[in-house]
């Protein structure tokens, strides 16, 4: 399989950058902490493409994503402060035009955010890099780091656990 | 096999080989239940991979917005090095240049000194070195 490679970061964030929101946007349900992670990960490529060794650039990019993913949620855990509750994101949103379609794009998915969220990570992870990023099982096992048969059946357990919660 | 299980996800994801497709399809055959549970997870994927693609927020990141922002850095560099280059060289055409009323080097170079500390704008360094150390970056 040929691949070609961004060689750039600005290249990476323009060919990804979008796709690394809506993987965070996914997993926390939050578009501050969504926009905090596309930074922080085009800020660790930016720092890693001159190390990078030709070879699955999907698997990289993503165990750098959600290598960040984690440290950020561990920092957040730690912080003493609750954070602040979705509601007041949408006020915010819903303040423009432009928002107010962006806004009605979000609670399309509602029913199914609220059960992604309600997944145990594991699962919400593999089944939003298979369903929203598009990764394949093999890319999805280099991004986690566990085997391919691990990936299969998180995401089999985590879709039957949507069904439940989407019933 | 005692039922699908997870061959059934693996089977809509499109990463089954021929022989485990070929297995599936046989169990499915005779198997109410797992053909029952093969049309709810192609419902459940759907409705993950309908969720809509969000936008990114505007300006989060700016580089990426301009695709020709290294080219009109360079084309910046040199517009702004050819415009050094012509002050350059007025100012020394106006030094070096016998004028009927002869002015003195030092009063010149005083002149030059007072516009250029009252005028950020005058003055062939000060048009070089901000794209200078841009294109040095």
């Amino acid at each position: 399989m040929t691949e070609s490679v961004p060689l750039t970061w600005e290249e990476v964030a323009r060919v990804y950058g979008r796709k690394i929101y809506n993987f965070a946007y996914r997993l926390t349900g939050n578009s501050d902490d969504a926009a905090d992670l596309v930074q922080e990960v085009l800020l660790r490529v930016r720092k890693g493409l001159a190390s990078y060794q030709p070879g699955s650039f999907e698997g990289w990019l993503w165990r750098i994503t959600r290598n960040a993913f984690l440290d950020d949620v561990r920092r957040r855990n730690r912080r003493p402060t609750a954070p602040l509750p979705e509601e007041v994101d949408r006020w915010d949103l819903a303040s423009s035009p432009a928002a107010d379609i962006e806004y009605a794009r979000i609670s399309i998915g509602d029913d199914v955010q609220k059960a992604l969220l309600e997944l145990p990570f594991e699962f919400r992870e593999a089944v939003v890099l298979c369903d929203i990023v598009g990764l394949s099982y093999e890319e999805i096992a280099r991004a986690v780091a566990v085997p391919v048969g691990t990936v299969r059946s998180r995401i089999h357990r985590g879709r039957k656990l949507l069904r439940e919660s989407l019933t | 096999m005692t039922h699908a299980g997870e061959l059934i996800s693996a089977y809509l994801d499109g990463e089954l080989g021929r022989a485990e497709i070929d297995q599936l399809l046989d169990h499915l055959n005779g198997c109410g239940r797992c053909a029952a549970e093969l049309q709810e997870m192609q419902r459940v994927r759907s409705a993950v991979r309908s969720l809509p693609l969000l936008e990114l927020p505007p300006g989060l990141i700016p580089e990426a917005d301009a695709e020709v922002i290294p080219l009109h850095r360079n084309k910046g560099f040199l517009v702004g090095a050819a415009a050094a280059v012509v002050a350059l060289v007025i100012a020394v055409a106006a030094i070096i240049t016998p004028s009927a009323t002869p002015v003195s080097l030092e009063e010149l170079n005083s002149r030059y000194a007072a516009r250029a500390s009252l005028d950020p704008a005058f003055g062939p360094a000060k048009v070089v070195v901000p794209y200078l150390a841009d294109f040095l970056e």
